[in-house]
């Protein structure tokens, strides 16, 4: 195995890198930061591999190239600027790759390659590299011991190549990257073999032939011996164990089923072995199933064709074309058994052309793809590919085909693109006005794309860059055009600056306004009707719908892409053509129920979900409702009168407590707080429970109360020798504190101290609230005291604060903690997860450390630079087309990657649903214009005459008119602009002449018809 | 099914055209109040309730959120915010289902068949477990001194909308914010 295990692993920076670490964890990193890797080949797609690397944050980089920057090289290579032409590639990368991240060691090597400098690296990649050498370094890392992980990949033009061998025996640790699925058991039948059914709760993700193992079963208790078994006829909620438990114990209740992912041992070929017996190659594309031998054929002629010729096919040149297809032609003639029918010679032409051509989208995408190779290799997570992949983007090429003289090159830093689209497409590209919406990861690699390609490069062109956010320390390991002298400071500014110094023709200008309604204004009419295209480099649904809804509107092009750990996505919202982003919908993500966070947690995320909650009731919101009162006594005691109900009443309560009895004024009183917050959270509430529902309990139908998936609590007895306890204290009392403006003392870091002074806090005995049962024995007398009126409370409590607010110094206001958790030095990931983990043991359920809190707790998006710089190449390669105009649905592609699986899954987008009505049809790229300032009854009138009758009508979200509100009748003979003006507070900017409003309809026989947005002319 | 744009409109049309008495806060459709009457055959005869419904960004795909206005005692209800945790809108909501299904199946059932293993209300549960004729009485005593037509269809008369409004955006529950809520 290659692993770089080292004996003193390095410290991993987690501030820098916790979003990578969400999708690696620290067993990977560890790897990572021991491994030296070699990049040679430093045109476009080194330049790629190298800063993935560097980002990720291997041990050492080593950067080889023989030759000096040409040209050419500026099409793809972003580390390049026109003054570096003529030195030699690999130290003209290095000072700007060494910037990404300190802590990797880059070096460069000019001189030829010997295949004894191998053994210096756990894995080595080439992008520039003749078959016979390859074979021979190929042979001499498969034979290595340890073996060393060999990469070939190349890009040439619109199509691309990898080739991966980790050696004869690889053994790949975390094949998916996924969490062991995990089941509540329910039952298990004593048979052979045995059924298995679980809890209706989650459904169960196992598939046939997945091991498992069983913990705290109890009855079949043989079964929790931790040896991993097989399951088959895996269904949502039972599955079959291949096992007689028909002598086993009778199962009685409980359980956890969890899967067991065993190593999986991988044999490699070496490349000579594996160029005449290929196996299966890695699909991408299901309308392209027969390209990738074909693919295999066309990169050995194109070798053989650098061998013959010392140089690469001339883009145009139809003698060169049908050089290379001769070669092909005779290589597939000898191939025997491997012979394909057809080579494809027009295909294998636009080969040839593009050939020399190293194309930015191209590197970026393959960039991703061999960079996580490395990471494989380096780690053995996730599984590797397996072994040749072949791509091609021949869809790009222009729709029109092109004038053989256009190809020319024009002795500037596109030639190499142009010698694949020709000039005309260029420059479109540099006239083009594009809109990229968000400067974050996404946003930073497109940047760097746009300026690459000559995009918005000319005086007719402009790119508009947006992002409100600054950029923070976390950001680093991925955003790369951002150093850490840039945190705090504007990402777009900082994005756009740093793409001009990629290409200083890049006409960007970068703006810090969130896209939305209330920037509309900035945002407005002349802006969207100008733009070409619009491209998205968000990470939220929300605000993707809405740039949705503006592309729609403004019937733009709109290119979608989004990435999670090491999965992309991208989607291309092309006008009439495709269904728009907003048609199709992933179903939100599910969230615990209310009663299990409260009451009945079975695992950690429940437990971190009621941590969190609890921490923003404890230290944010109640804080803010105390400031609220103190500002302003008497309104906001006005407010809570007039609400007068038990909401009211309980935010009442909980200032009083603030104000009165919990009220902190030095820090002594802060521990005592979060010694008895400790009982009241870790014992009382347990106890209570427990004496609620006794462990024997009952429901009505005589099922135990207890059962799976609930856990029954047992309550934590206190005990300062415990350090998860006193952490609690702890970090609950410095953040009491300081809601109170308490300074801590240095004493209270000292563990004994801290013990003491916690030991000093009286604990009053607990007694159970009187339950249900001996209420129903007072019920003679009156309701419970939760039912007394409440207005007479909330009238009480106002007066007992009033008496507290005259004991408080003036002024005295709490200082409100919102939850940050990026900063570890702040306590409140440590509160959460003792909150969290304390909690868990009420319920016995599995501890998780602070890294894991952090990722559940702050919702941390796992997120890495590969995955990442892949769907951007993959949305730029979309972007040729767009731009090109004239493609029709059939050329472009939406992609779903995952990096980890391998897996690439390319299909057409969905057209547009076409409605139909009467005579008439329509999509939702349509409108439907009425002028004349109607009023709503002449707007009615208008659809009764197309066979439609209007029940609904609405602005935004409001609603102008419902034929069931008798009010809204009386607003037949109103204009709908002023309906709109009133209702809806519409406010309708000077230089517009419509407003718009969406009509709910329905036929003559009462079938619902969506009709398109109506835009209604009023002057 | 139509367009998920639409959805809004269909939906409440459809409610209305059930019968069902419908309050909207200020013609928007995010946010309205429906009137909802205890079934038949159960403890909750004759009550009456303000359900509040909200209609979250990504409805239907994302379900609507409940509320009772009024009190109920309920296992399933949570006494002081009226939450309810009722697996088919938390839990298992499609977007095939409409606000129709809500107040003629989904909340009529949660009446007549409430589920005390999975209480919010756990001393109700608790009730219901073990004194079934108690915890019916209950019941009763709450709709007579909370969920009184006469009383409900006053409240709602004497407050104007607005105010109702800013009640509610005021002092929204704050333990169901943070427990629903990604924030992104």
């Amino acid at each position: 195995m290659a692993l770089g295990d080292s004996d003193h692993p390095a410290d991993i920076d987690e501030d820098l890198h916790s979003r990578q670490l969400a999708v690696y964890g620290r067993e990977t990193m560890r790897r990572l930061v021991a491994s030296n890797v070699l990049v040679s080949g430093m045109q476009g797609l080194g330049a790629e591999i190298a800063k993935n690397l560097i980002l990720a944050g291997v041990k050492s980089v080593t950067l080889h190239d023989e030759s000096v920057v040409e040209l050419w090289d500026l099409s793809s290579n972003f580390i390049f600027s026109e003054d570096d032409i003529g030195k030699n590639r690999a130290v003209a990368s290095k000072p700007k790759l060494q910037e990404l991240n300190n802590s990797v060691v880059v070096s460069s090597l000019t001189t030829r390659l010997t295949k004894e400098q191998l053994s210096n690296f756990q894995a080595v990649v080439f992008t520039d590299i003749d078959l016979e050498t390859a074979i021979e370094f190929d042979h001499f890392c498969h034979m290595h011991q340890p073996p060393i992980a060999f990469i070939k990949a190349e890009v040439r033009g619109l199509f691309g190549s990898v080739f991966c061998d980790f050696g004869p025996a690889f053994t790949v640790v975390d094949f998916d990257g996924e969490d062991p699925h995990t089941g509540i058991i329910a039952s298990i039948s004593n048979d052979n073999p045995a059924l298995v059914s679980c809890v209706d709760d989650e459904r169960l993700e196992f598939q046939d032939g997945d091991l498992v193992v069983f913990s705290e079963v109890q009855g079949m208790s043989e079964l929790n011996d931790n040896k991993p078994r097989r399951i088959k006829n895996a269904r949502p909620y039972s599955f079959v164990l291949e096992e007689d438990t028909s002598g086993y114990s009778t199962y009685e209740r409980g359980g956890i089923v969890t899967q067991v992912k065993l190593p999986k041992l991988l044999k490699f070929k070496p490349l000579k072995e594996a160029l005449k017996d290929p196996g299966d190659f890695l699909l991408s594309d299901f309308s392209k199933i027969d390209r990738p031998p074909l693919l295999h054929l066309a990169f050995q002629a194109l070798d053989k064709f650098l061998c013959d010729f010392g140089r690469f096919p001339v883009a145009g040149s139809e003698d060169d074309a049908q050089g290379l297809i001769s070669i092909a032609s005779a290589m597939n003639d000898s191939a025997g058994d491997a012979k394909l029918e057809d080579i494809y010679p027009k295909l294998l032409r636009s080969f040839a052309f593009g050939s020399r051509a190293v194309l930015n989208p191209m590197a970026a995408m393959f960039g991703g793809i061999v960079g996580q190779e490395v990471v494989k290799a380096c780690s053995g997570k996730f599984h590797p590919l397996f072994q040749f992949f072949y791509f091609d983007s021949s869809e790009s090429l222009p729709a029109k085909t092109e004038d053989v003289g256009d190809f020319s090159p024009l002795n500037g830093r596109y030639d190499a693109q142009i010698s694949v689209f020709g000039s005309k497409l260029q420059r479109k590209m540099e006239e083009a006005k594009v809109f990229l919406v968000g400067s974050g990861a996404l946003g930073c690699e497109f940047l760097k794309n746009l300026a690459l390609m000559g995009v918005s490069c000319s005086h007719q062109g402009k790119l508009t860059v947006t992002d409100d956010d600054v950029i923070e320390k976390s950001n680093l390991s991925r955003q790369f055009l951002f150093h850490d002298w840039n945190i705090g400071q504007a990402k777009s500014s900082v994005a756009a600056s740093a793409a001009k110094t990629i290409n200083p023709h890049l006409k960007v200008e970068a703006l810090q306004n969130r896209v939305g309604a209330e920037t509309e204004s900035v945002f407005d009419d002349d802006f969207w009707e100008t733009l070409d295209v619009t491209i998205n480099a968000l990470d939220n649904v929300n605000a993707r719908l809405y740039v949705d809804q503006r592309c729609l509107y403004f019937q733009k092009p709109l290119l979608d892409s989004g990435t999670l750990g090491a999965k992309c996505n991208t989607q291309m919202v092309i006008p009439h053509l495709t269904e728009n982003y907003g048609a199709s919908r992933d179903p939100p993500e599910k969230q615990a129920p209310m009663c299990t966070v409260h009451s009945f947690p079975h695992n950690i995320d429940h437990c971190l979900t009621w941590a969190r909650s609890e921490f923003e009731g404890l230290l944010e919101k109640t804080p803010a409702e105390v400031n609220a009162y103190l500002s302003n006594p008497s309104d906001y005691s006005k407010l809570m009168i007039k609400a007068g109900d038990a909401q009211a009443r309980d935010t009442l309560e909980h200032v009083l407590e603030y104000l009165d009895l919990e009220r902190c004024e030095t820090f002594e009183d802060c521990i005592t707080w979060a010694r008895l917050k400790f009982e009241d959270y870790f014992a009382n509430r347990v106890k209570q429970l427990i004496y609620t529902f006794p462990e024997d309990a009952a429901t009505s139908t005589g099922a135990p109360f207890w059962s799976a998936p609930k856990r029954f609590p047992r309550p934590l007895q206190f005990s300062t020798s415990d350090p998860a306890h006193l952490h609690f204290v702890m970090s609950a009392s410095i953040l009491r504190a300081e809601t109170f403006g308490i300074p801590v003392p240095d004493w209270m870091k000292h563990p004994r101290k801290l013990a003491e002074a916690v030991e000093k806090v009286i604990i009053p005995d607990f007694k159970p609230k009187k339950d249900a049962k001996i209420l129903t024995d007072e019920k003679a007398t009156s309701l419970s005291s939760a039912s007394v009126d409440d207005e007479a409370v909330i009238h009480d409590l106002i007066a007992r604060l009033e008496q507290c607010r005259m004991n408080l110094r003036p002024g005295f206001r709490m200082k409100p903690i919102q939850f940050e958790k990026d900063d570890d030095t702040n306590y409140h990931m440590d509160l959460i997860a003792a909150l969290a983990n304390m909690r868990a043991r009420n319920y016995s359920i599995p501890e998780v450390d602070k890294l894991k809190a952090k990722f559940v707790a702050g919702r941390i998006i796992p997120a890495i630079a590969t995955s990442t710089a892949m769907a951007t190449g993959l949305v730029c390669l979309e972007l040729y087309k767009v731009l090109d105009g004239g493609h029709k649905l059939e050329d472009y592609r939406n992609t779903f990657a995952n990096l980890a699986l391998p897996l690439f899954s390319m299909a057409e987008p969905v057209p547009p649903k076409v409605i139909k009505h009467r005579d008439m049809s329509w999509t939702v790229w349509d409108r439907w214009i009425i002028k004349n300032n109607p009023t709503l009854r002449e707007l009615l009138q208008w659809l009764q005459k197309k066979g439609l009758n209007a029940y609904s009508v609405s602005c935004g979200s409001c609603l102008l008119f419902n034929s069931l509100f008798p009010k809204h009748r009386d607003r037949m003979d109103k204009k709908v602009v002023d309906l709109a003006r009133e209702v809806a507070k519409l406010e309708v900017p000077d230089y517009r002449r419509h407003i718009d409003v969406v009509v709910a309809c329905e036929d003559e026989d009462d079938n619902d018809v969506d009709i398109p947005m109506v835009s209604i002319y009023f002057r | 099914m139509s367009s998920p744009s639409k959805r809004r409109e269909m939906d409440l049309m459809k409610l209305m055209l059930s019968d069902y008495k419908v309050e909207m806060i200020n013609d928007g459709m995010q946010e309205f109040y429906v009137e909802f009457h205890g079934p038949k055959e159960s403890p909750y005869q004759g009550g009456l309730w303000r359900i509040r419904v909200e209609l979250p960004d990504a409805y239907p795909y994302k379900s609507p959120s409940i509320g009772f206005v009024n009190k109920i005692y309920h296992p399933n209800v949570d006494e002081m915010s009226g939450s309810v945790c009722l697996d088919v809108i938390n839990q298992t909501w499609s977007p095939m289902f409409d606000l129709v299904n809500v107040f003629e199946v989904f909340l009529p059932q949660l009446l007549l068949y409430p589920n005390p293993s999975d209480p919010l209300n756990g001393e109700a549960a608790a009730l219901m477990m073990r004194d079934k004729t108690a915890y019916e009485q209950r019941v009763k005593e709450y709709c007579e001194k909370y969920a009184k037509p006469e009383d409900v269809g006053a409240a709602e008369e004497g407050k104007s909308t607005d105010e109702e409004e800013l009640s509610e955006d005021d002092y929204a529950s704050s333990d169901e914010e943070v427990v629903g809520k990604a924030d992104p």
